[in-house]
């Protein structure tokens, strides 16, 4: 997983994960919304999905979620990591705004 | 009714993921480890799919919490030992690993006989894989292939002090030989990965 903090391009299963805890989730349920919101086009295994949450709470851009005193642990975003988050929405609106124009331009 | 099978696998790991999986397939499910011992009971056949994880280079608590996390997701998870108990008083050095985990020793709270991890998931139609991310994977094998290179040099350090007991030295030379070649398969496995990862992006 490695994202380009210069240029704020996240990779796809890093923003998934932002995008899925704006509400708490445990890692379950992190699995299913990507799983869902791709269409089953993205499948995230548990290893990799371990690391990845460790690396983004490493970053300060998730944290967790209440005191784990439930046994299963749950997961937020914190709000640096929106501010990538909505960061990332911007680049990529940008992108697709300059892409559809010239695809347009060169059917 | 419970069945108990007899195996030791070391590192073959691909093998030993195999083999639970043919188990499965006809109808055995895991429900115990021993050191050789594995115990398993009747099911469905293919009702469960297995992954076996290598995860001696994590400290007591991480490997902890990774089965935690795993455990969480509603898999079964299985401790599992990669070596015989031949190591003198109990206690390992793993240089590789990371802080926390470089001197194992048969106390409960360490990692000592518990290199790998057995998972369990009930099928649902899906392949069953753990790492998927490129980049994880590759990091995988990766933290994979450095306790061989050790391997490998203690062999030949047992072969040079035995020197010249051919038998000994024959089974240290066996004995690298074996850890190099496990060496070189995990980053085969790497360079493959990284290969692909290109080739996606």
């Amino acid at each position: 997983m490695k994202d380009n903090v210069k240029s704020g391009a996240l990779t796809e299963v890093t923003f998934f994960i932002l995008l899925s805890l704006y509400t708490p989730r445990h890692g379950y349920a992190i699995m299913q919304f990507i799983e869902e919101k791709t269409g089953g086009r993205l499948v995230l295994g548990a290893g990799s999905l371990y690391g990845a949450l460790n690396t983004l709470t490493e970053k300060g851009w998730i944290g967790p979620y209440g005191d784990s005193g439930g046994r299963t642990k749950e997961y937020c975003i914190t709000p640096e990591g929106k501010a990538i988050a909505e960061k990332e929405l911007q680049r990529l609106t940008e992108l697709t705004k300059i892409a559809a124009a010239i695809v347009e331009e060169g059917k | 009714m419970s069945k108990v099978k007899i195996r030791f696998f070391a590192g073959f790991i691909e093998s030993q993921t195999k083999w639970l999986n043919s188990m499965s397939a006809k109808g055995y499910r895991l429900v115990k480890t021993g050191k050789m011992r594995y115990v398993f009971e009747e099911c469905e056949a293919g009702k469960y799919a297995y992954a076996v994880e290598y995860v001696g280079d994590k400290s007591f608590k991480e490997e902890e919490n990774y089965k935690e996390f795993l455990e969480d997701m509603g898999y079964t998870v299985f401790y599992k030992n990669m070596n015989l108990d031949f190591s003198p008083f109990k206690i390992t050095f793993r240089p590789w690993a990371e802080k926390g985990g470089k001197i194992s020793s048969n106390t409960k709270r360490s990692t000592y006989n518990k290199e790998l991890l057995i998972v369990e998931k009930e099928r649902d139609g899906k392949p069953f894989e753990l790492h998927t991310d490129n980049e994880d994977l590759a990091n995988y094998y990766d933290r994979l292939s450095v306790p061989w290179v050790y391997g490998c040099f203690l062999f030949l350090l047992w072969g040079i002090l035995a020197w010249p007991f051919m038998p000994v030295v024959c089974v240290a030379g066996a004995g690298a030989l074996l850890c190099g070649t496990f060496f070189g398969r995990a980053r085969h496995k790497i360079k493959q990965i990284l290969k692909n990862n290109e080739l996606e992006e």
